[in-house]
């Protein structure tokens, strides 16, 4: 890993989050629909948060939800780029997590249930060149220690090419850009004074307690 | 006072939009007018585009035009109470909130955020920026908007829902406010469709005027 790759600080570089929903397969049904449009949503950078802060639920939300992801970020400005070159517009990774206010996205703006201040934990960076199959990747979260999610990326429906090139076909991507690229199951909530924990394979590791703001 | 020509598009980090800030817009599209909270959503930093065409995306046809004040953050807050909202206000934009409506209307059958029908590459034009002091009450100002010179919409910020020290409040109680974010205030009735070869212009009140040219995308 280069002196530069280490030192890649996302909160300062990134412009743009887009979240990827509804993106695992469900391990109940047998028939995957990829012929489905990506759901799209988006966070505001303020949401983002590195180890040493804490997840800070809104006041009087009670609870919120988890959701653990492998999140994509973009190393060259992309726009209409094809599948099968969008891997070369990949600078690296980040381990995070999806925090939400529920499911219930018929009651709430999305941008109020999914992007919260706090709402985006992330790891450290992780270069590209440290990730040898990105469609083979075990992602694990608990909550006080008790396992929530346990998947892995082998079950996108959408792969990282595809959700790549789909997006860039509307938004130009550029350096810095951050997309998350949707959780396997597992959802459930949190409340003040638990403690998540999280990893994606043995390259990612972090750690967040969550309060309820007073 | 310090002469320093701000370029939105540069700084801005984060545009968070109200929608049905209006009574006669919400009316005209059938949609409920908010009574508790503003209804907010976010566009990209990518859409913005500040001279060129408005791009519809291949295939689309139509967008719909939103013309808006934009409200621009100087200093950064959370938790901001209404009565010191407009400290934290450095100047304003006039603002397109171009939105592909029948994407939209197509995704919330789906249950699908509005996103994408709202945050497509070119869908925030924006005027050059206002200095706050060049405006005497933001409540009081005239939002013009001409389609190939025919008046589409043609309204006032005095009949804004949730004024701008609601809003900027509201908004920093879960979104912290930083320099440059750009906040999109709604917009009145009057919206309307517009394909390949029109021409939109706009204006706030004498303060700012921006034409674009709207283009469908070939490929």
């Amino acid at each position: 890993m280069s002196d530069q790759e280490s030192k890649i600080d996302l909160q300062s570089i990134c412009k743009n989050i887009i979240g990827i929903g509804k993106n695992y397969k469900d391990p109940l049904k047998e028939h995957v629909p990829t012929d489905e449009d990506p759901f799209i949503f988006a966070k505001p950078t303020t949401s983002l948060i590195t180890e040493g802060s804490s997840i800070q639920i809104p006041k009087g939300w009670g609870t919120i939800i988890h959701e653990v992801e492998l999140g994509v970020v973009i190393g060259k400005r992309a726009k209409f780029v094809s599948e099968d070159i969008a891997m070369d517009h990949v600078l690296g990774y980040v381990l995070a997590l999806d925090m939400g206010k529920s499911l219930e996205f018929d009651k709430y703006p999305i941008l109020l249930i999914k992007g919260f201040d706090t709402s985006c934990p992330i790891s450290d960076f992780i270069p590209k060149s440290k990730i040898n199959n990105v469609n083979n990747l075990n992602l694990k979260l608990s909550v006080n220690g008790n396992t929530r999610h346990d998947g892995n990326t082998q079950d996108l429906i959408h792969k990282i090419p595809k959700l790549i090139s789909y997006l860039s076909n509307y938004f130009t991507l550029d350096y810095g850009d951050l997309i998350l690229t949707g959780t396997p199951a597992g959802i459930s909530t949190v409340k003040h004074g638990d403690v998540i924990e999280a990893s994606l394979e043995n390259l990612a590791n972090i750690k967040f307690p969550v309060f309820e703001i007073q | 006072m310090a002469s320093q020509v701000i370029k939105v598009q540069t700084v801005c980090r984060n545009i968070i939009a109200v929608a049905r800030n209006y009574t006669e817009h919400a009316k005209e599209l059938g949609n409920p007018v908010p009574k508790e909270n503003p209804l907010v959503f976010g566009k990209p930093v990518s859409s913005i585009i500040t001279e060129g065409e408005i791009q519809i995306p291949h295939g689309w046809k139509e967008l719909h035009h939103e013309v808006e004040l934009g409200v621009v953050i100087g200093k950064p807050g959370k938790f901001i109470k209404p009565e010191n909202a407009m400290d934290h206000v450095m100047g304003y934009v006039l603002v397109l909130d171009m939105t592909a409506r029948s994407i939209q209307q197509e995704l919330k059958k789906q249950g699908y955020p509005w996103f994408l029908a709202k945050g497509f590459d070119t869908s925030c034009p924006i005027s050059d920026f206002i200095p706050k002091s060049a405006v005497k009450d933001v409540h009081n100002l005239n939002l013009k908007l001409t389609v190939n010179g025919i008046t589409k919409q043609n309204g006032n910020t005095k009949d804004m829902i949730f004024k701008v020290p609601d809003l900027l409040s509201y908004i920093s109680n879960y979104f912290k406010l930083e320099y440059g974010d750009l906040i999109l205030t709604g917009t009145p009735s009057g919206v309307s469709g517009v394909k390949h070869g029109d021409i939109i212009e706009a204006s706030l009140d004498d303060l700012a005027k921006i034409k674009f040219p709207v283009v469908e995308n070939e490929k």
